[in-house]
């Protein structure tokens, strides 16, 4: 049986990718400074959105890499580099990170203490809600998450010319080590930045909704991805409708997820019908907040839903194409869902949407291709030193 | 030879490889009527066969859609028109709370359909009179051979040249089958019929049981079946057998006073109206003839009774003949009834039954308003300054 | 030991030919029961008297036997349901969603998995039947036109629950059917007495292992597959939701339902673990269902074992994090309350012994796995106890604080589930295939067409 590694020829990415990252980048993040010069608040709150869905690509592929350890699935290994790729973003959210620190202020109530010396449930939270905890707790974060980066990449980036079978043992023991550690890192993440937003709300379930949608949003990049670069070529001939298929079933399959989780958070908290609770969904379903709210039922599931049911459409690259930038366009939607009702500035009920809630997805994407496109300079597009490779691309249902 | 219907030939493989090469090899060729054996499903078969993907889907997918709808439409309907019940200060149609059961219908349904559309409508099942069970050529295909199988009722089917087919290709046994003897099953035959009737006694007995008795038992009735008497109950204990006692003659209720013209035609005029309206008694007024009154006469004492019909409709209390009866009469006619209004002293009281009547009072006058009522709401209004 | 990545594990091990295997799985059905069957019939048998003459006497004489009573209204009936039918999970998780996943090592485990399902469902649904002590009326459960012109209560858990479980053990019952049709039709061409061939023939429906049948039968799998997975996950939700919809504390939380399905999920593969250890062993399968397989599972357990304790830590951060006073003080009375006792079994049972699993000498060696599972199936029993009772025994109103003390009724009752699940289990190692011989045939080495012949 011929090697099907040996196929493999490196090529660059597209120039064109590159470029129009930079235009996308730089575009938007001009018309991100100047929305933060004209309306702080308003730009903030979009910034953090923007903040979140990177967190989500960036961290949601760091647990791709780790779930693909930990199975021991051979599918996912000639796409895996690809996902290191994303993760590259976890350096560059240190920088990210620091305009949000800096205006702490503006967007948690909890942070004010003239607003927590009136308000007893804030005190009894002090101990947990106080700003150098957060700051503790953010850097504390990233810094794990860049660890765990650099170890995956490095050990990964190593086998390529060593083809040691030992790397892929160690990862492995990081990964297993890794998914604890992410569950309980996202979760935190998950409750800082935006369960906290709105301080006297608290759902059990939060850390787990946002992993559904972090965990979506990575695999649609990592599809959009795969897609992108199979049809410019890159992968020549190496990659089947087999590959493809897999990667729609589990969208499929995380779609239902999202949607699982989503409906008993509504569920449990709609029945009890508890103020302390219910107070989270009715800001949700104020004016014309319930415009989005019910657009995001549709948009977050019946439409994807519908899309990947059958099974030919989970190998037809258009279709899986389309379901991939739809979603990822739907967990931004669910960030902004999650995160612009508690924008404090704004008239109840009112949804704020004009020219600054676009330029920002603008330079999300640019800054999401130029991460990508640098890191993946110069480098193999698929693992070829990985031991499972062969096995990877000699994949059949 | 004997004279059974030849069904065709099969062939043995001892390999998967040879089994596909063997299954393209036939559809290349264009035999269209042949089927491959193997005692699991085989990789790449689908292509070698030429087989359209299944449709088994569209079955599961039309079912499990009537399941949601059919499941949301039952529990739209029991809970919010057929018997509408609040539940936890929710909505009648409370969508959250019906998806558990929508989801489960439409998993019940789909598969089932699935697995049943499949087993009879794609399968023919069961079929044990199939010709091929029952040979060696299954047997070993039951272990671990992979075999191959050609109806004589192919278009192209050819014994001698599907045979030589057979063996280029490797065949490591070729077989000829023949459809089994069709008996044919006695229908009128002694043992039948006693088992017919067997099956009939035991049916008709069982069902009576169930219906009849067992229906109707109390396994352990111990709260229902207590050492006390129930209202009604014969009794030993007293001479004239009745578990119930007669009161003393001329006893009264505590605060009863007997109505004194009961059974009279028009006392009206020795009952005279002792309230005088006011807002707490017309609305007690008002309260009572809502729970009496409205469900025949209506809200608005229309005669449009609540009843749909279940009940002779009233005449309406809008008349000029009740309307120029005295309060009285009306009072007299709440107490003690009138054709087949029956009376209802026992559920008002005195007080409430003249609140009634002023209630009454007031929706003949607001039904009947004359010119100089609508000035008097003018002025008022004008002086309330609206 | 050096796992060499570049080749996958063979599923079957010892080289078995595909007519080895099948020798090795119809071999209890073709020969008599020994002793040791009998031995451990009669003593599952004897379990199942003992809860069947304790039950019969609840029904004589009254529930008012049992330990519930106020505060505690919810006692051992919904501890045992809950337990039960958390353990029928792993049945139907290990043939749907390993089959979604194309975990080939599913084959060898899956179908004794389904059976223990739909046994450990039958004895689920004995507890909401038998729980108001007058089981003749379950019948108004279901939505009839009854004399009373009244529906059941459609936005009730409890009715969610008879629709869920009911439709749970029908789908997996189906399920498990369609994949033993293959195997009857295999038992039909093996066996030669004429009683046993009409049963198998009947049962295998005319099955001829043709490939035109094949392939729509691979489709309805996938689809059932496909179906099964949801539902799975739904059975336990709305268990969950008996719980969380109401307005309890320690009951009420939004985590629930994920964490009653991982819940589920560790407690199902923990007893299929315990059982496969002895059937492998007694029927000398131990090439079909190698250790590789018990590896894998004592994987899942370890993580569904993580994922139980984050949920823990989870309610009772937000406990805290909340600042409701009473959801903290459910907590710290669970933890430090008067059944800190059954907490810490709780919580040293399925979070921490588990942790042992993280050594691959302890996920290998049969024994400690076998004590460690055993130790999971006790800690998943408390993890239901602490939450019915727990909660309940201390609520709103001080003055009615209790606490519950079971009856010999209830652990009786109890132990009588365990019987009645251990005799339906014994009786199936003898009454079919125990291992699914035509899977398990598709996945030996060299079963399947080489790729580099056909293409």
């Amino acid at each position: 049986m011929a090697s099907k590694v040996l196929e493999y020829q490196k090529k660059s990415l597209p120039q064109s990718m590159n470029k129009l990252g930079w235009i996308l980048l730089v575009v938007g993040a001009i018309a991100g400074a100047a929305a933060f010069y004209l309306d702080t608040t308003r730009a903030l709150y979009n910034y953090l959105i923007v903040y979140m869905f990177i967190m989500s690509i960036a961290v949601g592929s760091l647990f791709l890499i780790a779930l693909e350890y930990v199975a021991g699935a051979d599918w996912s290994v000639p796409l895996r580099r690809l996902v290191e790729f994303f993760a590259a973003l976890i350096p560059v959210m240190f920088i990210l990170v620091i305009p949000l620190l800096l205006n702490i202020h503006t967007l948690f109530h909890w942070s004010h203490a003239e607003a927590v010396s009136t308000d007893a449930i804030l005190q009894g939270k002090s101990a947990y809600l106080n700003s150098t905890f957060f700051i503790i707790r953010v850097f504390g974060i990233l810094i794990v998450w860049t660890l765990f980066y650099l170890l995956f990449t490095r050990n990964s980036m190593k086998q390529d010319i060593t083809k040691d079978q030992k790397l892929t043992k160690h990862n492995i023991l990081f990964s297993a080590i890794f998914i604890p550690v992410f569950a309980i890192t996202i979760t935190i993440s998950s409750i800082d930045w935006m369960m906290s937003l709105e301080p006297h709300w608290f759902s059990t379930i939060f850390g787990v909704y946002y992993f559904s949608g972090t965990f979506l949003a990575a695999l649609a990049a990592l599809t959009l991805a795969v897609i992108f670069l199979n049809e410019k070529g890159v992968f020549g001939k190496l990659l089947i409708p087999d590959h493809l298929y897999s990667l729609g079933a589990l969208q499929f399959v995380f779609i239902n997820f999202w949607g699982y989780i989503a409906f008993s958070q509504y569920l449990l908290i709609w029945y009890a019908d508890l103020p302390e609770e219910t107070v989270w969904f009715l800001h949700r379903w104020e004016g014309g907040w319930v415009i989005v709210s019910i657009l995001l039922i549709f948009v977050h599931f019946v439409v994807p839903y519908a899309v990947l049911l059958s099974q030919p459409a989970k190998m037809d690259p258009k279709r899986l194409k389309f379901a991939s930038i739809w979603i990822l366009f739907a967990h931004l939607l669910d960030l902004y869902w999650l995160i612009m009702p508690n924008m404090s500035s704004g008239k109840e009920g009112s949804v704020p949407f004009g020219w600054i809630e676009l330029v920002f997805p603008v330079a999300l994407v640019g800054l999401i291709i130029v991460v990508f496109t640098m890191r993946a300079k110069n480098k193999n597009i698929i693992p070829i030193g990985d031991p499972k490779i062969e096995r990877g691309l000699d994949f059949h249902l | 030879m004997n004279n059974k219907k030849f069904y065709g030939l099969t062939a043995l493989f001892n390999t998967p490889n040879e089994i596909i090469k063997a299954a393209k090899k036939l559809s290349s060729e264009g035999y269209t009527k042949f089927d491959v054996h193997t005692p699991y499903p085989l990789h790449g078969m689908d292509d070698a066969m030429r087989l359209k993907p299944s449709k088994l889907g569209y079955i599961t997918l039309f079912f499990g859609l009537s399941g949601a709808a059919l499941a949301l439409l039952f529990m739209y309907w029991t809970m919010s028109i057929d018997y509408p019940m609040v539940i936890g200060g929710k909505p009648f149609f409370a969508l959250p709370a019906f998806i558990p059961i929508a989801f489960e219908v439409t998993v019940l349904l789909a598969t089932l359909s699935t697995v049943i559309g499949m087993l009879t409508f794609f399968f023919n099942f069961p079929n044990n009179n199939h010709p091929l069970i029952g040979t060696d050529y299954l047997r070993s295909v039951s272990v671990d051979k992979f075999g191959i199988a050609i109806e004589s009722d192919d278009e192209k089917f050819n014994n001698t040249a599907v045979r030589a087919m057979f063996g280029s290709l490797g065949a490591v046994k070729v077989e000829e089958i023949y459809y089994p003897d069709t008996e044919t099953f006695p229908l009128f035959q002694k043992k039948f019929i006693f088992l017919l009737l067997t099956f009939a006694v035991i049916t008709s007995g069982t069902t009576y049981f169930v219906l009849n008795k067992l229906m109707f038992m109390q396994p352990f009735s111990w709260m229902m079946l207590q050492d006390k008497l129930i209202p009604q109950e014969k009794s030993e204990f007293f001479a004239d057998g009745f578990g119930m006692r007669v009161p003393v003659e001329g006893t009264i209720a505590r605060g009863h006073k007997p109505y004194e013209f009961k059974g009279e035609v028009n006392p009206s005029s020795f009952l005279i109206n002792p309230i005088v309206p006011s807002k707490e008694s017309m609305m007690l007024g008002k309260k009572k003839f809502l729970t009496f009154c409205s469900p025949c006469h209506g809200n608005f004492a229309d005669g449009d009774s609540r009843l749909r019909g279940q009940f002779p409709n009233p005449p309406t209390l809008h008349t000029k003949r009740v309307r120029d009866m005295v309060d009285g009469q009306i009072f007299h006619i709440i107490t003690n009834g009138q054709n087949i209004m029956a009376s209802y002293a026992s559920q008002t009281s005195v007080e409430e039954r003249w609140a009634i009547v002023n209630y009454v009072r007031a929706l003949e006058r607001a039904k009947n308003a004359t010119q100089s009522d609508l000035d008097e709401i003018k002025k008022e209004s004008a002086a309330n300054g609206k | 030991m050096n796992i060499d990545y570049t080749i996958e594990a063979p599923v079957v091990e010892g080289r078995l030919t595909i007519g080895e295997i099948e020798q090795l799985v119809a071999a209890p059905m073709e020969t008599k029961p020994d002793k040791k069957f009998y031995i451990a019939l009669s003593i599952s048998g004897s379990f199942l008297l003992f809860g069947a003459v304790l039950l019969a006497l609840s029904f004589y004489k009254g529930i008012g036997l049992w330990g519930n009573n106020q505060p505690v209204g919810w006692g051992f009936p919904i501890v045992n349901f809950v337990f039960w039918v958390g353990i029928g999970h792993a049945g139907t998780l290990i043939s749907a969603v390993l089959f979604l996943l194309r975990q080939k090592w599913r084959t060898g485990i899956a179908r004794f998995a389904e059976a223990m399902t739909i046994f450990a469902v039958i004895c689920a649904g004995i507890f909401p039947i038998i729980h108001t002590g007058r089981p003749w009326l379950a019948g108004y459960l279901f939505p009839y036109t009854s004399q009373h012109g009244l529906w059941v209560n459609f936005s009730s858990p409890l009715v969610w629950d008879v629709f869920a479980v009911s439709t749970y053990l029908t789908v997996s019952f189906v399920f498990w059917y369609i994949g033993l049709i293959p195997d009857f039709a295999v038992m039909r061409d093996r066996t030669s007495t004429k009683i046993k061939k009409t049963i198998y023939s009947t049962f295998s429906l005319g099955w001829r292992h043709s490939h035109r049948n094949w392939q729509h039968y691979e489709k309805a799998y996938m689809l059932l597959a496909g179906f099964a997975t949801p539902l799975v996950l739904s059975v336990h939700t709305i268990v969950s939701f008996d719980f969380a919809v109401s307005i309890l504390p320690g009951w009420h939380s939004t985590i629930f339902p994920p964490y009653f399905v991982a819940g589920a999920i560790f407690s199902g593969f923990a007893m299929v673990v315990t059982v496969l250890v002895f059937v492998r062993k007694i029927f000398d399968l131990e090439h079909i269902i190698t250790l590789n397989h018990l590896e894998k599972m004592n994987k899942v357990i370890l993580a569904t074992g993580m994922m139980v304790g984050y949920a823990y830590g989870m309610e009772f951060f937000i406990a805290w994090y909340s600042g409701v006073e009473v959801e903290q003080f459910v907590f710290v009375n669970r933890a430090f309350g008067p059944f800190a006792w059954a907490y810490w079994i709780m919580v040293s049972c399925n979070v921490l012994i588990p942790q042992l699993f993280w050594f691959k000498k302890i996920r290998r060696s049969v024994p400690v796995m076998l004590i460690i599972v055993i130790f999971v199936n006790v800690g998943m029993w408390f993890e239901r106890f602490v939450i019915t009772v727990t909660s309940l025994h201390r609520d709103f109103l001080p003055s009615s604080w209790g606490y519950f003390t079971p009856t010999i009724y209830d652990i009786g009752i109890l132990l009588g589930s365990f019987g009645l699940f251990f005799t339906l289990v014994i009786l199936f190692t003898k009454a079919l295939p125990v291992v699914s011989i035509s899977e398990v045939k598709a996945v030996a080495e060299g079963a399947q067409p080489s790729h580099g012949g056909t293409h």
